[in-house]
C-alpha cells in the first residue's frame, strides 16, 4: 500500500479521536460548571427563605424580649446585609453575620420560659436552624462542587482545552474567621 | 480525604451490570419453569416457548416496577408525618444531606419501630426513599441521625438502592413462588391415597428445582450486600458530613441496642444500616453484614 495514504489514515485517526475527546471534555466542563451555578442558586433560594423568616421571628419574639435590643438590632442588620449582598461572598458573609446573631438570640431566649413555650417560637427556631443547615450543605457541595472543576480544567492535558474555551478557576466560598468564634452572650 | 470520580462511575456501572444480571438470571428461571411445566403437560414445546418467554419477562417486568412497593409494605413504612416533630426533623435533615450530596431530596417514610435502623429505596435518584425508624427518631441525637441519613443518602448517590431492591424484589418473588410450590406439594400430598398420576409429579419436579434454585437464589442476596458496599457507603456518608463519628456513635448506639421483635418480612434485611435480625444471626458464619465494630474502627480512622 501507499505510504502516504497510510500516514494520511493515521493522521485521520489522530484528529478524530482528539475531536471525540474534546467533545466529551467540553461536555464534562458545562456539565461541572452547571452544577456549581446550580448550587449556587440553591443557596441563594435558601438566604432568601431565612431572611423572610426573620420578620416573623421578629413579630413573634417582641413581646417577650423587649429588654434584649441590641441581639434584636443585630439580627435586623444581618438581615438587611443579606438582601443588599451582591457578590456570593459577600451573601456568605452576611449570613455567617446572621447566624451568629440568631446564635447569641436563642441563646438569651433560653431564660425565657414563656417564650421557649410558644409554639410559633419554636417552629421559626427549628426552621432558621434547618435552613442555615442547607445552606451550609448547600455550600459544602458548592465548594466540591469548584473543586472538581478546578480540577477538571487545571490537570493535563484538559487545560489546553479549557483556556481555549476561555475557562478560569472558580473561587470556593470562604467562611469568615468570626463565625467560629463561639458567640458572646451578655445578659 | 480526596475524593475519586472516576472510581464511583465504577461502582455505578458495576451496580447497574449486577441489576442486569439479576433480571436476566430471574427470566431465564422463570422461563426453565414454565417451560418444564408445559413439557410435562405434555404441550408443544414451541408452543410452550412462545408462550412462556412473554410471561416470564412480564413477570420480570412487573418485579421490577413493584419492587419499591413491595419493600415499603413489607417494612411496613409510612410516609413521614411533618405534623409531628421528630419526624419533621427527619425529613429536614433529609433534605440536607441530599443538598450536600447534589441529588434531589428523597420521599421520607417512617417505620414504627422500636429498633434503631433505616433504610433507603428506589430505582434512581429521583424516585428514592429513606426510611427511618421511629427508635432511630427517639433514641439518636442530631449529629448521629445526621450521619445515618449520609448513609443511606450515599446508597442512592451510588445507586446501591438500585441492585439491593431489585435484588430483594426478586428473591421476594422466588420466595412467594416457592412458597405456592410447597403448598401445592403439601396439597397434593394428602391427596395421593387416591389419585396418582402427572399432577404430582409436575409438583413434585417444580419443588425439586426450587429445592436446587433456593440456596443459589439465597446467594444473591449476599450480592445485594457485598460488604464493599457498606463500607463505602460509610466513607461516603463522613465526607458528606465532614463528621465520622456521627455515624460510628449510632453505630455504637445499634450495637449495644436491645433488639425488638424484627418487624417486616426477612426479605428486606439486607437493605437495612445494620442486620435488623441480630440475634438469629450472630452465630451464623455467613452474617449479612459487615461486623459494626470494623465499621466503626474504620469510621474513626478516617
Amino acid at each position: 500500500m501507499d505510504l502516504t495514504l497510510i500516514i494520511g489514515i493515521i493522521v485521520l485517526v489522530i484528529i478524530v479521536v482528539i475531536l471525540l475527546w474534546f467533545f466529551g471534555y467540553y461536555n464534562r466542563v458545562i456539565r461541572y460548571e452547571n452544577r456549581i451555578d446550580n448550587a449556587w442558586a440553591q443557596i441563594d433560594v435558601q438566604l432568601k427563605r431565612r431572611a423572610d423568616l426573620i420578620p416573623n421571628l421578629m413579630e413573634t419574639v417582641k413581646g417577650y424580649m423587649n429588654h434584649e435590643r441590641g441581639t434584636l438590632e443585630a439580627v435586623t442588620k444581618a438581615r438587611s446585609a443579606i438582601m443588599t449582598a451582591k457578590t456570593p461572598q459577600e451573601s456568605m458573609d452576611a449570613d455567617t453575620m446572621l447566624t451568629g446573631a440568631l446564635k447569641t438570640l436563642f441563646a438569651v431566649a433560653e431564660s425565657y420560659p414563656d417564650l421557649k413555650a410558644n409554639q410559633n417560637f419554636l417552629q421559626l427556631q427549628d426552621e432558621l436552624t434547618h435552613t442555615e443547615d442547607k445552606i451550609s450543605y448547600t455550600r459544602q457541595h458548592y465548594n466540591d462542587s469548584v473543586l472538581n472543576f478546578n480540577n477538571l480544567i487545571e490537570t493535563f492535558p484538559g487545560n489546553i482545552f479549557a483556556k481555549m474555551m476561555g475557562r478560569k478557576e472558580r473561587q470556593m466560598l470562604q467562611i469568615p474567621e468570626a463565625s467560629r468564634e463561639v458567640p458572646k452572650v451578655s445578659f | 480525604m480526596e475524593k475519586q470520580p472516576r472510581l464511583v462511575e465504577d461502582h455505578i456501572r458495576k451496580n447497574k451490570r449486577d441489576t442486569v444480571v439479576i433480571c436476566m438470571l430471574m427470566v431465564v428461571l422463570l422461563f426453565s419453569l414454565i417451560f418444564a411445566i408445559g413439557y410435562l403437560l405434555g404441550a408443544p414445546p414451541v408452543l410452550v416457548m412462545i408462550i412462556a418467554l412473554p410471561v416470564a419477562l412480564f413477570y420480570i417486568f412487573m418485579t421490577y416496577s413493584f419492587s419499591v412497593q413491595s419493600v415499603i409494605s413489607a417494612a411496613k413504612a409510612r410516609p413521614a408525618n411533618p405534623q409531628n416533630r421528630p419526624e419533621k426533623l427527619l425529613m429536614y435533615k433529609v433534605e440536607e444531606m441530599s443538598l450536600a450530596a447534589g441529588l434531589p431530596t428523597p420521599k421520607v417514610y417512617v417505620q414504627d419501630s422500636r429498633d434503631i435502623n433505616a433504610f433507603a429505596t428506589g430505582h434512581k435518584p429521583e424516585d428514592s426513599i429513606i426510611c427511618a425508624t421511629t427508635g432511630a427518631l427517639e433514641q439518636l441525637n442530631t449529629a448521629e441521625l445526621e450521619g445515618v441519613i449520609a448513609h443511606e443518602m450515599s446508597h442512592i448517590k451510588n445507586r446501591d438502592i438500585l441492585v439491593m431492591t431489585v435484588t430483594v424484589g426478586v428473591v421476594g418473588a422466588i420466595a412467594l413462588i416457592a412458597e405456592i410450590a410447597l403448598r401445592m406439594l403439601f396439597f397434593s400430598g394428602g391427596k395421593s391415597g387416591d389419585r396418582k398420576g402427572g399432577g404430582n409429579i409436575i409438583v413434585l419436579v417444580i419443588a425439586i428445582i426450587f429445592i436446587i434454585l433456593a440456596p443459589i437464589f439465597s446467594r444473591l442476596t449476599y450480592l445485594a450486600i457485598s460488604r464493599k458496599r457498606e463500607y463505602l457507603a460509610d466513607a461516603d456518608g463522613a465526607y458528606l458530613t465532614r463528621n465520622p463519628e456521627g455515624l460510628a456513635k449510632a453505630l455504637e448506639k445499634i450495637k449495644g441496642d436491645v433488639p425488638d421483635d424484627p418487624k417486616g418480612s426477612k426479605t428486606v434485611a439486607p437493605l437495612y444500616i445494620a442486620n435488623p435480625f441480630k440475634r438469629a444471626l450472630r452465630d451464623s458464619l455467613l452474617s449479612t453484614h459487615p461486623p459494626i465494630d470494623e465499621r466503626i474502627r474504620r469510621l474513626r480512622a478516617m
